[in-house]
């Protein structure tokens, strides 16, 4: 219920003031990073999703926040580049497969490289376990210390378990986003 | 504060040095945040990249770091749709895509603008940038996109395919081969543009029915058909390996006999027609000569000026010259000033070869002489002098000197060029070219052209006898103001070469002579050559002394460079001094301060034929042989020549404190003598050398066992014969040799009892030493050894190739010149002789001395001469010897030996080494 009455505030603030964010999507290769900007984009989840070469540039509006969407590969040759396109974002959306339990240490690896960066200090962190609707994905419980997010303390971060399939808790991840927004 | 800095200094700059501020890499790229905002403002990012491009275009360089960061700014900005900033960010990609790492990075954002259905403006930007961008692995994945692209109705988006894939094609050669079809398709296209062009052809009609959806697609019209030669040049580069392809495809777009049914309409695009068909003509003129020519006359009559005077210059270059001259003097009457440089250019390289008709043309060459261009008159006068007839010589010239100020340097050289080769042709207009070069010598200039005055002053000395004097007067006064070392010395060493022979040498003495005194060391030692010459070569006595006076003040010289040709004085024979000997020759003469004030013993230095000389030139340095066992020297191809090892060996000596008061050494052996079989374990060879006073054995032990030390090594000699002759003064012993430190080095040394007599002795000798066995694990030496002795092979002291060395004489004359000296005649009887090859060959390998004139191979087989010369070692002169030998089965070689030598010792020398 209070979940309601804030996302009608939110409506309402929206209308009265137009927002922008800018975000990038991070996160290892199959991950649901491209999935997760078509869902948002235009809610349409496609089983056919070919990998993202370089990177996908998406500009979404929802309500009156224009979202800039920075959709990064994440193919091992193109992980050096992340940096290059959270530099200067709003948020970092980092997906994680949560059903793979094999790549969680890749992804945590990955994961500290890239905040480990001077230039991305203070940015915000958002992890997204994807995948829920998978009986064998791993809850926010476990994923939490498998990433070990509780270990980051220079900026805000969170972590939503949620499913592009299903849009599973999207909701909450637009209001994060749009509370984000300026 | 770095900013504030930064433009607290650019105020006190002037407006260059703001502009520099403006733009400069460091604030270029603190400025590429504007990429990064948002919203992003397209008019600043423009501007950015407009100056970085500036930059990169004024060769300004970006590391890889920053190149890398703002290729990826850059890319941010795909965001933004406006078409202006796209372009701008294509050609910003383009050129960083060179420095940029993981430039692969905005592929697909490409990829996303080429799509055959966009229609936006900067597809073609996006097509030329791709080909920077993609790896050649790539180049299949995108080939259908440029199949596509290169038959696109918009003529931009088709050259930029075409552009692009004749960048592709030296990385992936296949793939881009397979558009072959589509390129053909563009170069035959009726373009789009030609309902808007101005050109209305043959095809004007088909493209109306293209040109509504072309307009629709916004596309440019365009009336250049660059495209056409675009297509052309990457026809050609994916054909040009296949000449009978070329061949075709130049018949086929040449549209036949007059050229009129080309379906080429670029003026650019049939230019390089022409000279594809020029080069195929050039690769193999048989074949195709005929048909070439009669399409190079078509486009004679075509109505681009660009064509006709490509068609025109490409028939001068094949060198069949009938009607195109017409038309190249139809253009030096054009108003365009192009077209008049173009001709009288062509004109000009014409008459090198053609000047009789280039001749028809010079009426109106003539009235380009005033031509207001300097260009096109150079070229005119140039023309002019090299078709011109004796009459008209002297009013070109006056013409020319009027402008020669006006122009460049590089004009210059042409026109002294022209006058060079004239006066070749008119030797008896020299006077007036002469004034004329000498001049323009006087007038400023570059090196090239005061080099090609010069030269061309030195043909006239050469060729034309007449003004041989007064142009060395003018080259004489020329040096006394030259800032060009190399052309100094040149014309330095020209008056050498002619000035002793002309009737008044005196006059050039001075000139020379105030180099001397004023110039740097190069040119010094050049006039010093330079007047050793006039000495050397003048019959006036009285000139030679004052030379000698002149020459004397030039010792005082400090530089070497100067005092080098000085000690040289070997400017008119035939031989020339074997250079390693003469060098350390002079090595030793300016190290020993004593020596100086004598003068230098050039006789002792050997000399050899100038073909030797040659041949040594040619082998590489081979001092590093010296000492090594004699493995090592049969191992090296190029066996070292005497001369070399000797100097390396006198080297080797000087290092010894022992013979330091021995002085130089006379002669060492020229190749060492092997005392020990090969597979022996130990290897002795060894080398004589004869000092004035000594002769020392240098043995060359090398040890080759590799857990064995040989300690206190030495060689004891035991006299044979001439025990008398020679006395025995001290051994110098390796005290430890080991097969890793092999070979060492035994030095046995005997004093000569009598230095003016030739001691002939034959010694027997062994090695001596004491042998440890080497513990393998430790490298350590046992504390027992046992002594040994090893016997070795006998060494003699001989005539041939220890007293006499060998030498280069001109024979005859030095045979008749030694005729007074001392002399010998005997008579052998050589039976064991088979043939009087082997007997020359024995002979030669006795005396060791230089075969002149081939005559070590003799030619018949019954009579034979043999000349040797030699050289006594220690002052003993020359030794010349002459064996008549004649050859009868049974009897075997009868040999008339003469001897001639300075000495008498020396004769009875040689009879007795051969009697020996």
């Amino acid at each position: 219920m209070p979940g309601f009455f804030s996302s009608l505030f939110g409506w309402f603030s929206a209308l009265f003031f137009s927002k922008a964010i800018e975000i990038a999507v991070v996160g290892l290769q199959a991950s649901g990073k491209t999935s997760f900007v078509h869902v948002i984009s235009s809610g349409q989840w496609s089983e056919e999703v070919v990998p993202t070469v370089a990177y996908n540039y998406r500009k979404v509006r929802k309500g009156n926040v224009t979202i800039n969407i920075w959709d990064i590969a994440g193919q091992p040759k193109f992980r050096s580049t992340w940096e290059r396109y959270c530099n200067g974002v709003d948020a970092i959306v980092f997906v994680v497969d949560s059903s793979d339990r094999e790549k969680f240490n890749a992804a945590r690896f990955e994961l500290h490289q890239l905040l480990s960066q001077s230039s991305l200090v203070g940015v915000p962190l958002l992890v997204l376990g994807n995948k829920n609707d998978l009986e064998e994905h791993a809850p926010i419980k476990e994923l939490i210390p498998a990433l070990q997010l509780d270990k980051i303390s220079d900026r805000p971060v969170s972590c939503y378990s949620c499913s592009m399939k299903s849009q599973h808790n999207l909701d909450i991840v637009l209001q994060w986003l749009s509370g984000r927004s300026h | 504060m770095a900013s504030f800095a930064l433009s607290f200094q650019s105020k006190k700059e002037d407006e260059a040095g703001l502009s520099s501020y403006y733009n400069n890499k460091t604030t270029i790229i603190q400025e590429a945040r504007v990429f990064n905002e948002s919203p992003i403002s397209p008019r600043k990012c423009r501007a950015l990249l407009t100056r970085i491009v500036y930059l990169l275009y004024v060769g300004e360089t970006f590391g890889t770091q920053e190149a890398t960061t703002l290729f990826f700014g850059t890319t941010k900005l795909f965001q933004h749709k406006d078409s202006a900033l796209r372009q701008a960010v294509y050609l910003a990609i383009k050129e960083l895509a060179t420095t940029a790492e993981d430039v692969i990075m905005v592929t697909s954002s490409i990829m996303k603008d080429m799509q055959p259905n966009s229609e936006v403006i900067y597809r073609p930007n996006a097509i030329r940038a791709l080909c920077r961008i993609i790896d050649p692995s790539m180049a299949q994945g995108v080939e259908r996109f440029f199949k596509a692209a290169i038959v696109d109705r918009n003529p931009s988006i088709s050259s930029a395919a075409l552009v692009s894939s004749y960048h592709l094609f030296p990385f992936a050669k296949d793939v881009v081969k397979r558009w072959v079809n589509e390129v053909q398709e563009a170069v035959s296209a009726k373009s789009s543009g030609n309902f808007f062009g101005t050109v209305s052809g043959g095809g004007g009609y088909l493209g109306f029915g293209g040109s509504t959806t072309a307009s629709a697609q916004q596309s440019v019209p365009s009336s250049s058909y660059a495209t056409q030669y675009h297509a052309l040049g990457l026809l050609y580069l994916i054909r040009q390996q296949d000449r009978m392809a070329v061949t075709k495809m130049i018949q086929q777009l040449g549209g036949g006999k007059s050229g009129a049914g080309t379906t080429l309409k670029n003026p650019m695009a049939l230019c390089m027609l022409i000279r594809y068909a020029a080069k195929v003509m050039e690769e193999d003129p048989k074949l195709f000569k005929r048909q070439m020519l009669d399409l190079l006359e078509g486009w004679l009559r075509h109505k681009s000026d660009m064509v006709n005077f490509e068609a025109a210059r490409a028939i001068c270059e094949m060198k069949y010259v009938n009607a195109q001259q017409l038309l190249l003097q139809l253009f030096l009457s054009s108003p365009k000033p192009v077209l008049k440089f173009a001709a009288t250019r062509t004109l000009a390289s014409l008459a090198l070869s053609h000047p009789a008709s280039v001749a028809a043309c010079n009426v109106d060459l003539e009235s380009l002489i005033a031509d207001q261009n300097r260009s096109v008159a150079t070229y005119a006068i140039t023309t002019l002098l090299k078709t011109g007839n004796e009459a008209s010589v002297d009013r070109l010239i006056k013409q020319i000197t009027g402008f020669m100020t006006e122009i460049s340097d590089e004009f210059k050289v042409i026109i002294v060029d022209a006058v060079r080769s004239l006066c070749l042709k008119f030797p008896s207009k020299h006077a007036s070219m002469l004034t004329f070069l000498s001049g323009v010598l006087r007038d400023e200039g570059g090196y090239d052209f005061k080099r090609a005055v010069v030269e061309a002053m030195f043909d006239m000395i050469k060729f034309i006898q007449d003004c041989k004097e007064q142009a060395l007067a003018h080259l004489c006064e020329f040096i006394e103001d030259c800032e060009f070392t190399k052309l100094s010395v040149r014309i330095l060493h020209l008056l050498g070469m002619e000035g002793p022979k002309s009737p008044q040498p005196t006059k050039y003495i001075r000139f020379i002579y105030n180099r001397v005194v004023l110039e740097n060391a190069t040119v010094r030692a050049a006039a010093v050559t330079s007047l050793a010459k006039f000495g050397i070569n003048s019959s006036d006595s009285g000139l030679q002394k004052s030379i000698n006076v002149l020459l004397n003040r030039c010792l005082d010289d400090v530089d070497d460079e100067v005092q080098k040709p000085l000690a040289d004085a070997y400017v008119r024979e035939e031989s020339v001094f074997s250079l390693s000997a003469l060098e350390s020759k002079l090595v030793a003469y300016v190290q020993d301060p004593s020596a100086s004030s004598q003068r230098l013993d050039l006789s002792s230095v050997p000399k050899i034929s100038r073909v030797q000389a040659a041949q040594e030139a040619a082998r590489p340095s081979t001092l590093d042989t010296i000492g090594a066992p004699s493995t090592a020297v049969s191992n090296s191809p190029p066996p070292p020549t005497a001369a070399e090892t000797q100097s390396a060996y006198a080297t080797q000596l000087t290092e010894v404190p022992e013979f330091a008061t021995y002085g130089s050494v006379l002669n060492s052996s020229a190749s060492p003598l092997r005392l020990t079989e090969n597979e022996m374990e130990y290897q002795v060879t060894c080398v004589k050398h004869i000092f004035n006073e000594h002769v020392v054995f240098q043995y060359n032990v090398s040890n080759t066992l590799p857990d064995v030390v040989l300690e206190g090594v030495s060689v004891i000699m035991q006299v044979n014969e001439g025990a008398d002759a020679l006395v025995e003064d001290f051994i110098i012993p390796i005290p430890s040799l080991l097969s890793a430190n092999s070979p060492g080095t035994v030095y046995v040394s005997f004093t000569r009892a009598n230095p003016t007599e030739f001691a002939v002795a034959s010694f027997s000798c062994s090695l001596k030493f004491v042998s440890k066995e080497v513990d393998p694990s430790t490298g350590e030496p046992e504390d027992e050894g046992y002594e040994d002795d090893y016997a070795l092979e006998d060494v003699e002291l001989s005539a041939g190739g220890d007293y006499i060395i060998p030498s280069y004489v001109t024979f005859g004359s030095e045979w008749d010149r030694m005729r007074t000296g001392p002399s010998v005649v005997e008579t052998f009887n050589l039976q064991t002789m088979d043939s009087i090859k082997a007997a020359c060959d024995s002979i030669i390998e006795v005396l060791k001395m230089e075969a002149l004139g081939g005559t070590e191979i003799p030619q018949s087989t019954t009579v034979h001469v043999l000349q040797l010369s030699g050289l006594v070692i220690g002052g003993g002169g020359k030794v010349l010897v002459r064996c008549r030998m004649t050859f009868s089965q049974g009897t075997g070689v009868v040999l008339e030996l003469g001897v001639r030598a300075e000495k008498q010792e020396v004769c009875d020398l040689v009879i007795s080494a051969v009697a020996g």
